[in-house]
């Protein structure tokens, strides 16, 4: 599966770098809160959808994507039925009033009228509007209404025909999500709790590929954050389905986490510790396309960081259920060395039976019961190097890597169905029972002047080898990234980055492999700024150099589009 | 395509520099910021460019504008604008199209040229057909202008010159030279529209 950078890709990296050398990470803004993924360029991040997506760095070891791993620090993220996610965000944001719209570009407004032949599919917009009114004696309010509707169009006319209405809070084009909520908070020294009600339509992508519509009504969240303690419960009414096959089910489901981390005095100390439990109990009626084993899941954790002046760190974290267990560790090493240099060595284990406990265990199509759970263990280890060195504003950097994993997830194909232009597969999750080993290397170089510029170009390679026809997605095996930040006179702001990823492939979601081309993007955010009056008035292209096409199976095109925001805090 | 990335990359490379060295101190910046405000009427006409003269005709504009201080040579513009277009050429069942524009950005007051001000943005303009009868009769894949039968939405950007011919007191009349490309497809849509203001001085 090795394959070589060509002489052509490395002239347009090496172009790219002194170009950008000359010229410009950057703070570019995601189109919606936890698509940041879309602007990643550390590793491979493929966006079909904002409710679904792969997004694996790099360095980051093993053949999973991020969102595919449970960890405590996500307790308060969305489970879309297997994967974390922060979309649809229901964090409530600091006080201010904002209002967001945008679009994918190239629709045909006048050229309608001189383009009667060939014409471009429809393009969809985006929509959020909300606000959290100051506090008083440290009651607030807040609402906000947001919906996403790019990457929409291409499998618009196929979902329309599953669900009995638009399916949206506004509009006709069947967004992938879309999310009403509002309530109510109090805010004080040593107590944070809120209590939010919505509204919410998702459509879920299922491991048989399947795009399954779920309606939220209501959806209730309610934290509490006191002291050391922090509690999250939620309550959703879910209704499923499938207008073309008469079916209706339902879903009321309590889900949450209750998380207990020792105070500040701890954490300056040598030993930091928590300990939680994260839940889901789950009641079906009806036809529901997926299934909780025993209806419950209860998930005991705890988190232990071991620390020895700034040489010497240890981190773990272990959950265990009667079901599962989920093991995160690593040690890392700093040995001396002169001022403004740094070196760490580590070592990193992921292992357990299930990357997320938390998930559903059985998916049901067709007559087919789909296992997402798999026999025996996962064990990924994975050594480390990173050394930086900073002169005067100038840093540079580098991270090299080994990893091997045995008994990786995976998914046991039997066989694929065509339905339009939908592709749907049969079979069961199971695991690689032999060792994947990669090893990775990245360099970085950021020059900085001031708080008025900085610069970062940064390049990585990984080399896998394994059973490449049994990964769910073979990575890709470079990229390149250049950005730069902008801010002019302390209130305008330009973020930009330019990057290059290779081909990445999905392999197990249709008959033949899904190649991904490598190509080019360039993202921009330009921001007037007014930091006395709190107003900020911004506008973000996405995705302006790359082709368009299609990320992730089923999936709809990644296109150019244009965002802008206006925010004022309070 | 690559290009003119790297050329945009440049050009902001060379601009951030030569602002950088012309600025004063940032905490004044921000203390001008709104420290005047200004008002505008405006009128004129829009001139469809290049294939886009094939597809409407020139069409009469109003509008409003606000003009405010963000840096001491700069000012912030937001421009809202209303045109109605008539289809060029056969388009059954439609009469015109309404169009609402609005644009957001940053006009330079060059000392060089001043009073004379140029200025660029990104604007964004929303579109419906003015049409008789009912939009399900319409092939969304063939009729001329049936997409405009819903609602549509799309970005540009822009540039323009502010020229200033008298000043008064709080007032200021003059001519507004505006270019704005909007990110259509299958091409890109060009207009030019020039116009009168009239603005007067808030605070």
């Amino acid at each position: 599966m090795f394959s070589f950078v060509s002489r052509f890709s490395l002239t347009k990296i090496a172009g790219a770098v002194i170009f950008c050398a000359v010229a410009s990470i950057a703070a570019v803004d995601a189109e919606m809160e936890g698509m940041e993924v879309d602007q990643r360029d550390d590793g491979t991040f493929l966006v079909g959808s904002p409710t679904f997506y792969f997004d694996r760095a790099l360095g980051g070891g093993g053949l999973h994507s991020e969102s595919e791993l449970w960890s405590p620090s996500k307790i308060r993220q969305r489970l879309l039925f297997n994967r974390m996610s922060v979309l649809p965000s229901w964090d409530v944001l600091p006080p201010s009033v904002w209002i967001k719209t945008g679009n994918e570009l190239g629709d045909l407004i006048y050229q309608d009228f001189i383009t009667t032949e060939d014409r471009p599919k429809n393009r969809t917009p985006i929509l959020e509007g909300g606000f959290r009114s100051p506090s008083f004696k440290g009651f607030w309010v807040t609402a906000r209404g947001f919906q996403d509707d790019h990457f929409s169009t291409r499998t618009f006319a196929y979902r329309k025909k599953l669900v009995d209405s638009e399916f949206a809070l506004f509009g006709e084009n069947y967004p992938m999500f879309s999310s009403v909520y509002a309530g109510a908070g109090y805010t004080g020294s040593q107590l944070n709790v809120s209590a939010l009600a919505g509204e919410e339509y998702l459509w879920l992508f299922y491991e048989s590929s399947r795009w399954i519509p779920v309606h939220y009504k209501p959806r209730v969240e309610t934290r509490l954050d006191y002291g050391k303690l922090a509690a999250t419960v939620v309550y959703e009414d879910a209704e499923y389905q499938n207008k073309k096959k008469k079916e209706t089910g339902s879903r009321k489901e309590w889900n949450g986490s209750l998380r207990y981390g020792c105070g500040d005095a701890c954490r300056k100390g040598f030993l930091h510790l928590s300990a939680g439990v994260a839940f889901r109990a789950v009641d079906d009626e009806g036809t529901v396309y997926s299934s909780l084993e025993d209806d419950r899941v209860l998930l005991p954790f705890m988190e232990m960081q071991f620390r020895v002046r700034n040489r010497f760190a240890a981190r773990a974290s272990f959950a265990v259920n009667d079901r599962d267990w989920l093991v995160q560790d690593s040690i890392e090493f700093r040995p001396a060395v002169p001022a403004k240099s740094g070196i760490t060595v580590g070592v990193k284990n992921i292992s357990g039976t299930r990357l997320n406990p938390m998930a559903d265990t059985r998916e049901f199509f067709d007559g087919d019961t789909i296992s997402l759970t798999a026999d025996g263990r996962m064990d990924l280890v994975q050594g480390y190097a990173t050394f930086t060195d900073t002169v005067g504003n100038l840093e540079m950097g580098g991270r090299g890597s080994f990893w091997a994993e045995y008994g990786a997830e995976t998914f046991d194909v039997e066989k694929y169905v065509v339905d339009d232009i939908m592709v749907y597969r049969h079979g069961d999750v199971d695991r690689i029972d032999d060792w994947i080993k990669g090893v990775t290397g990245e360099l970085w170089m950021s020059i900085w002047y001031k708080e008025m510029f900085a610069f970062k170009a940064l390049g990585g390679f990984e080399r896998i080898d394994g059973e490449e026809k049994r990964f769910e997605v073979t990575p890709a095996e470079y990229f390149a990234s250049f950005s730069a930040d902008w801010l002019l006179r302390k209130s305008f702001r330009i973020s930009h980055s330019l990057r290059y990823r290779s081909d990445a492939q999905w392999n197990l979601r249709s008959p033949d492999p899904m190649v991904i081309k490598g190509d080019w993007y360039w993202d921009a955010t330009f921001e007037q700024q007014f930091p006395k009056q709190g107003l900020y008035l911004t506008g973000t292209l996405l995705h302006v150099i790359g082709d368009e096409v299609v990320e992730t199976p089923n999936g709809a095109e990644n296109r150019l589009r244009f965002v802008c925001t206006v925010k004022k805090t309070f | 395509m690559f290009v003119w990335t790297k050329t945009i990359a440049l050009v902001l490379a060379v601009a951030g520099f030569a602002l950088a060295q012309s600025l004063p101190d940032s905490t004044k910046v921000q203390e001008v910021a709104f420290s005047n405000l200004y008002v505008s009427i405006e009128g004129g006409e829009k001139y469809p460019f290049g294939d886009l003269v094939d597809a409407v005709d020139n069409a009469f504009y109003a509008g409003l504008g606000v003009r405010y201080t963000y840096w001491e040579d700069f000012d912030g513009i937001i421009l809202f604008q209303y045109a109605y277009f008539e289809p060029h050429g056969k388009a059954p069942r439609i009469n015109g199209v309404h169009e609402a524009s609005g644009k957001l950005g940053l006009d330079y007051r060059w000392h060089l040229i001043s009073p004379i001000a140029f200025g660029a943005g990104f604007l964004c303009n929303w579109t419906r057909a003015d049409y008789e009868g009912d939009k399900e009769d319409f092939d969304y894949n063939h009729d001329p202008g049936a997409t405009l039968t819903d609602n549509e939405t799309e970005f540009g950007w822009f540039a323009r010159l502010n020229l200033p011919i008298i000043t008064l007191n709080n007032y200021r009349a003059g001519l507004n030279v505006l270019w704005e490309q909007l990110w259509t497809l299958p091409e890109r849509s060009n207009m030019l529209s020039v116009g009168l203001y009239v603005e007067r001085r808030i605070w």
